[in-house]
């Protein structure tokens, strides 16, 4: 239930403000998760730059490293959805690597990532991910693994420094600062309503 | 380097059809990124777990878009901030909706609180950064532009910067003081806005009182309505609407008293309207009404009734420092400022406001018990030693007799002729 406010009343009744109007409901949530897989489809890494990097390993290593990176495009394809198409499945499977390239396990940060990007999805498809991930990562160091996920990032973007980071900021808000208690003789003071003095 | 305000750069660009380059300005519609950010809502206070993931993965994404946009480099922050409605529209929601301290809502969830702090702190570095015409010596814009480019955007508000600070004052009141004094500085069209909110601040007043079936003095230059449902007593009503008053006074007062305590200069704007003589009226009506019924009601739970007079005299106290603030920066800091010279004006305001407001009783004992008025006549008499003694012992002898009159003793620090 919305609170009463000044400000919405302001908000409504006065003229000095855009008037938006707005309702949240959850389909703004669906919008923003079909944007986030676009935007993820355009990043610079792509599974081409993935498959060419893990060439690297050594020869012994081949055939384990390309059976994991075919378990990950499955496990890909189970959380975007089969009627996706080739390139679709190839993005999400650059996110999860991208995801849990330093992960052992699936934790809370990860679910959080992996449901964000995909919505309510299989857990055994993420396990699934994250372990063919640890498996195909753990034969390169991790300055390879840094500079093949950040060779690729958008110019400009984490390369800045974040605004406000050196700032001190105070989580100190308004609290309720009564100035009395409530007096603990009211029901007498109730009470000077009733007389006996006909 | 950036060495051009950003307002005046062009940057070259290849027109897609042809290849041909072509300048744009660098604020541009189309340097703006389509990232589409999400409305911001509050907590579920039920704390039912479907409701909770849903207000978690909202939050989460506007906390990750709030923390890309803060990486931004200045002139793409200003390009999305000026031409993303999905992302003013966000923040807009984040100030409207989200729990201030003072609403008392809990909700235990250790992430819920950890995302409602980071966006908390990057709601605020945006407004902070949007608030900055100079973030560096390479990147700036012009004030001129800068006024323009936050009022005709609606980057700022009236109702967003009462927000701000009821939502930041308290903490960051020294940073949050620069944001709003630049704002107004800027754009002065901001003073004008103030000038048209305060009859709606005032009209918020009346229909309090008429929630609670009580008038104000002013109240007959508005027409009834013919067709008004007959009001329900504050003894009689559905006890989630007498909440709902004391929760909407609590509101309005921390609002009003954390605008002007960040932006007291305000105070002469807020003036034009006799704000400070309509607040004393209101407050005259209003708590003496509220303060019986919400001892004579009966209530299921005790803590509910002391939780509601406790709103009750926090609101009372912040009407009244909201009054101080006005009476302060009209009135006194003016008189300390500038010494002997010119004072007279801010002496006879001083006076005429409270010789105004002598039959405000109840309102004048709980000002005095807050702020001696006795000490504020000393210092105008020490400013003005000339002061006419027939006036300023008037005042004094009414403060005493309103304390006289309400059965209460006088506290020994207020001062007076006792």
């Amino acid at each position: 239930m919305e609170l009463p406010r000044l400000t919405g009343a302001l908000r409504s009744f006065s003229n000095v403000t855009r008037q938006d109007e707005y309702t949240v409901d959850s389909s703004d949530l669906m919008t923003k998760r079909s944007k986030l897989k676009e935007y993820y489809c355009q990043t610079e890494l792509t599974w081409n730059d993935l498959t060419h990097f893990v060439e690297n390993v050594a020869q012994n290593e081949h055939q384990v490293v390309s059976e994991n990176l075919r378990t990950l495009l499955k496990a890909a394809r189970q959380l975007v959805g089969i009627e996706h198409e080739q390139e679709t499945v190839e993005s999400a499977a650059v996110f999860l690597f991208k995801t849990f390239h330093d992960k052992d396990h699936v934790g809370h940060e990860e679910t959080k990532a992996v449901k964000q990007m995909f919505g309510p999805f299989p857990s055994s498809a993420a396990t699934t991910a994250c372990n063919a991930v640890y498996r195909i990562a753990s034969n390169f160091s991790e300055e390879e693994l840094q500079k093949l996920l950040c060779a690729n990032e958008p110019a400009g973007q984490n390369s800045h420094v974040h605004f406000g980071k050196t700032i001190k900021f105070s989580f100190d808000s308004f609290v309720l600062e009564p100035s009395e208690e409530l007096p603990l003789n009211w029901q007498t003071d109730n009470q000077k309503d009733f007389s006996l003095d006909y | 380097p950036q060495t051009l305000p950003l307002d005046q750069i062009q940057l070259p660009v290849p027109d897609k059809r042809t290849g041909k380059i072509q300048h744009l300005p660098a604020l541009h519609p189309s340097r703006k990124k389509d990232r589409h950010f999400v409305l911001y809502k509050p907590p579920p206070q039920d704390g039912t777990p479907a409701l909770v993931e849903e207000f978690l993965e909202r939050a989460n994404f506007i906390a990750n878009d709030l923390d890309w946009l803060l990486a931004l480099p200045h002139d793409k922050f200003w390009c999305q901030v000026i031409f993303d409605e999905t992302m003013q529209k966000c923040l807009d929601s984040f100030l409207h909706y989200t729990p201030r301290q003072y609403d008392e809502f809990v909700n235990p969830n250790p992430a819920v609180e950890e995302v409602q702090k980071h966006l908390h702190r990057s709601v605020f570095m945006i407004f902070l950064r949007m608030s900055t015409h100079k973030e560096s010596k390479e990147h700036f814009i012009t004030p001129e532009a800068f006024g323009e480019i936050i009022y005709d955007g609606f980057l700022f508000d009236i109702p967003k910067i009462f927000d701000l600070c009821v939502i930041f004052g308290k903490g960051n009141a020294v940073l949050l003081k620069k944001m709003i004094g630049n704002i107004f500085n800027q754009q002065p069209n901001y003073f004008n806005d103030l000038n048209e909110t305060v009859p709606t601040i005032l009209q918020v007043f009346s229909s309090i009182c008429d929630k609670c079936g009580l008038r104000l003095e002013n109240h007959s230059q508005r027409p009834q309505k013919i067709d008004a449902p007959t009001k329900v007593s504050l003894m009689d009503m559905p006890v989630q609407e007498f909440k709902d008053i004391l929760l909407y006074l609590c509101d309005t007062c921390t609002t009003l008293f954390a605008f002007l305590d960040i932006f007291p200069e305000a105070s002469r704007t807020m003036q034009k309207h006799e704000f400070i003589h309509r607040l004393a009226s209101f407050y005259e009506v209003i708590v003496p009404e509220l303060e019986s019924a919400i001892k004579k009601r009966r209530f299921d739970e005790t803590s509910l009734q002391e939780n509601l007079w406790k709103r009750l005299s926090h609101s009372r106290k912040k009407m009244i420092e909201a009054f101080h603030c006005i009476i302060n920066n009209m009135c006194l800091q003016p008189i300390l400022e500038n010494g002997s010279d010119n004072i007279l004006p801010f002496i006879e305001d001083f006076l005429q406001i409270f010789t105004a407001l002598l039959h405000q009783k109840r309102f004048l004992t709980d000002y005095d018990e807050q702020f001696p008025v006795a000490d504020d006549i000393s210092l105008l008499q020490q400013a003005f030693p000339v002061l006419d003694e027939t006036r300023t012992s008037y005042i004094i002898k009414a403060v005493d007799s309103a304390w006289e009159a309400s059965g209460r003793s006088k506290p020994t620090f207020a001062t007076g002729n006792t």
